[in-house]
């Protein structure tokens, strides 16, 4: 079936001070298709998605849009030509309802004379998100609304705006929807998406290739800038995909499973019926040193609420916690610090950094007591030991003095893990290790994650796949409905399929 | 698409691009070195030596209390009573001077510590805004003020000698110079090289990454609000010995004038970047404004138009507004 061309690169190229962002390469992108575009942080995804919605200027080559070249001068100009883009933060306003926010800026549309008609507006609204499909009360404040009815609104929005400036299929761009969804919701996402599709175009950009593959009709692959491939889906396969994404062979055996070791016998954290009112069930389980365990369960299993128990960000109702054989008392963060326990957050841009501050400071930040000379911190002190945690977990920067918030992700979250591997920690709770980053990065903190458990350091870990737990692990809890329902050993060379254990997550 | 595109972007927005990667420091500086030229040309007496003495003077003063406000700066929170603090502490000042001789010094400053250090509790344990905890705290430093002495009060001629502290020289170098460096030294070193000023910053820059990595935030705010009493009151000691007294108004400039010495020099409002280094370099582009409109002969009562406006653009330039979506 020949589909007609929506938007087309041709030569694209775009060079900034020191980089070639886009060497110059041709890509087609057709009417009533998604496209799931992937490639490494810097492979120029985000660059070509800057020229789509007329952030940027290509430096060469041409954009044709309809089959005639255009050149956009900003976002407000791409939408007015039928471009869209939802950004991964979400552009919706929290303090507006949904019917606000889905008219922003064009309320002039109900006009009466000098008065907006509110319920002109509230009728559309209502219209709008039923023809897509969606559920949501317009009147409802955006503040009040899940990450994924947020991003919901936004696709209205944007659908509805092309519409107002006569354009048929519309072309929306997704930068990594499903960072903030639940499992559920990312269903409910591509199920809209698909039907959306009828009569648009959907560009997709995410980290999860699982999930590209899955609802992509082509993927389109990245590379350092220049156009790699492109495959249908149906001959789409994921390890070939990140061989040409990482440009090397990824080592043999998947989440370093070759590099996993057996536990020793030594308990070194053991919880015993451990409850919150209302959250969790008593629960016990037991730590072992050099362990790699696995909390496994949906959003709502209590899995959250425990592992912040044990951080002391939050307090259990009932039951005890023991630290090699001595019971301890965890009532806040800086008293599980105070029994080597760590906690590496899901967000670290909000809970694990300071990203104002620079490298040195947010590796030193628990140890400056370490530091000090006559009483005073030490500055050569502190660049040591930021430099030589910066190698140890192998932080790729000029200099420690760089600011956090200017790192990529993987590099983030080396600078978090150096922060607690430079404090002693002894147990590490690291919520969603590989989050938001990219698959080379993803590679180097599982082997990070191997060798400490090599060293002895116990880890409670909780991923963002079932996959990466299984792989990861040597023995997973599943929790259900805040109670423990089962517990599967995972050695290296006999792991449990994805199929049986998601039967007791559910 | 509310990030940008929507008409175009503001003229000084395309004007930092070009300077984009300069230090927030060093606008000031630029700033500075523009203001003294300025005035330099417009008066003969502006770059004399006596004049210098003079900038130098206030200067210091105006350096003690930006020292101490920009701790509470730092933590993302703003303390509007270190003018109430500066009086109340002039009051308690020239009031002890007579019974206690030297004495009096310690006990001013003890007692320009512990107003700072209600702040901090109040708004650490209350967790109530420092904006309001300062604004209420301000109004009662200086009716404590009041009910101590309604009428401005003077040094006796007795404890001239003790005011030396402040007004005499050392090595042919007058004290109060001599005393805004050694609080410029002591402030600094505080943020620099000690854990609570580290932490100051952390708290700052992330108050919940902060306190899931272990900081005492209660302790480190209430001590930061402890800092800008501290600064206040030094201020407080030295402008009441300047002037040989003390009234319950003696402050009230202090606080629009040391919140612009922070800004100007780059620290951010929310917190977390800049601090005391850059402060320096804001109180002296404030003394030298301050100084160059008396000197140039603009009428007292427009002054504080012109500084008004001066201030805005100031922050304008200097601000730094990458760390905010919103200018509210």
């Amino acid at each position: 079936m020949e589909k007609k061309k929506i938007i087309e690169f041709k030569g694209i190229r775009k060079v900034f001070p020191g980089v070639v962002a886009l060497k110059g390469f041709d890509l087609a992108i057709y009417e009533k298709e998604i496209l799931g575009l992937v490639g490494e942080n810097g492979a120029g995804k985000s660059t070509l998605m800057k020229i789509m919605t007329g952030n940027y200027q290509p430096d060469g080559g041409q954009f044709l849009l309809r089959g005639k070249p255009i050149v956009l001068g900003g976002s407000m100009e791409a939408i007015e030509h039928g471009i869209g883009m939802v950004f991964q933060e979400g552009s919706i306003l929290p303090n507006l309802t949904v019917t606000e926010n889905l008219f922003l800026c064009h309320e002039k549309e109900f006009s009466k004379g000098w008065f907006i008609s509110e319920s002109a507006m509230v009728a559309e609204a209502r219209r709008a998100l039923e023809e897509n499909g969606l559920d949501i009360n317009p009147t409802t404040l955006c503040g009040n609304l899940s990450p994924a009815q947020r991003q919901m609104v936004e696709i209205t929005r944007l659908l509805w705006l092309s519409r107002l400036y006569r354009h048929e299929n519309p072309v929306l761009i997704l930068d990594e929807p499903t960072t903030v969804l639940l499992e559920k919701e990312i269903k409910t996402l591509f199920e809209i998406l698909n039907r959306i599709k009828e009569y648009a175009t959907v560009v997709l950009i995410s980290h999860r290739l699982e999930e590209i593959i899955e609802n992509s009709d082509r993927i389109v692959v990245l590379k350092d800038g220049d156009y790699v491939t492109e495959m249908l889906r149906e001959k789409a396969d994921i390890f070939k995909i990140e061989q040409l994404m990482v440009g090397r062979d990824m080592v043999e055996g998947y989440y370093r499973r070759n590099e996993q070791i057996d536990p020793t016998d030594s308990v070194v954290l053991e919880v015993k019926d451990l409850a919150i009112e209302s959250i969790l069930e008593p629960i016990s389980f037991t730590l072992h040193k050099g362990e790699i365990l696995a909390l496994v369960g949906l959003i709502g299993s209590g899995k959250e609420e425990l592992v912040k128990c044990l951080g002391g960000s939050m307090q259990a109702t009932h039951g005890s916690i023991y630290r090699n054989g001595k019971k301890i008392s965890i009532k806040q963060p800086k008293h599980a610090i105070a029994h080597a326990i760590g906690y590496i957050p899901i967000d670290r841009r909000v809970e694990g950094l300071a990203t104002d501050l620079d490298i040195a400071d947010n590796i030193n930040m628990l140890v400056y007591k370490n530091l000090k000379v006559r009483g005073f911190i030490d500055k050569k002190k502190e660049r040591d030991n930021a430099t030589h945690w910066m190698g140890v977990v192998k932080v790729k920067a000029t200099s420690h003095r760089m600011k956090c918030g200017n790192l990529s992700g993987g590099n983030q979250q080396k600078v978090v893990l150096g922060k607690w591997l430079s404090a002693d920690a002894e147990i590490l709770i690291v919520d969603h290790p590989t989050r938001g980053i990219d698959v080379g990065a993803k590679d180097e903190i599982y082997h990070h994650i191997r060798q400490l458990a090599k060293q002895g350091k116990s880890m409670i870990i909780m991923c963002d796949t079932l996959e990466e737990d299984i792989g990861l692990c040597n023995r997973m809890l599943i929790l259900k409905d805040g109670k423990k329902v089962n517990e599967v050993s995972c050695p290296p060379d006999a792991k449990p399929a994805p199929t049986d254990i998601i039967e007791s997550i559910v | 698409m509310q990030k940008d595109g929507i008409g175009k972007q503001p003229a000084i927005r395309r004007i930092k691009g070009k300077l984009a990667g300069l230090p927030a420091i060093s606008y000031a500086l630029g700033m500075l070195v523009l203001f003294i030229a300025i005035f330099a040309v417009g008066s003969a007496t502006f770059l004399t030596r006596y004049n210098m003495l003079t900038i130098g003077n206030s200067a210091a003063i105006l350096l003690a209390v930006a020292m101490g406000q920009v701790f509470a700066i730092l933590t993302g929170g703003i303390d509007l009573s270190v003018g109430g603090i500066m009086s109340l502490v002039s009051v308690v000042l020239m009031k002890t001077l007579e019974p206690l001789g030297f004495w009096a010094y310690p006990l001013s400053l003890a007692v320009g510590i512990a107003a700072g250090f209600l702040n901090g509790l109040v708004n650490s344990r209350l967790r109530i805004p420092s904006f309001i905890t300062t604004l209420g705290s301000n109004g009662i430093f200086m009716s404590i003020a009041y009910m101590i002495s309604i009428k401005p009060l003077s040094a006796p001629s007795s404890s001239f000698g003790v005011l030396d502290i402040v007004n005499g020289t050392t090595l042919g170098i007058r004290n109060i110079m001599l005393l805004g460096v050694l609080v410029f030294v002591l402030f600094f070193v505080i943020q620099r090289y000690t854990i609570t000023g580290r932490n100051i910053m952390l708290l700052g820059s992330n108050e919940k990454m902060s306190w899931l990595s272990g900081v005492d935030i209660f302790k480190v705010r209430t001590i930061a609000f402890t800092l800008s009493g501290l600064g206040a009151a030094l201020a407080g000691v030295m402008l009441a010995s300047n002037l040989y007294s003390g009234y319950p108004t003696l402050g009230t400039v202090y606080i629009l004038n040391s919140i612009a010495s922070v800004v100007i020099g780059g620290t951010a409002m929310t917190g977390g970047a800049g601090g005391v280094l850059n402060t320096l370099v804001g109180v002296m582009v404030m003394s030298v404004i301050n100084n160059g409109m008396n000197i140039i002969g603009i009428d007292v009562y427009a002054q504080q138009s012109f500084l008004g406006v001066l201030v805005i653009i100031a922050v304008a330039i200097s601000f730094d507004r990458s760390k905010l979506s919103v200018i509210k």
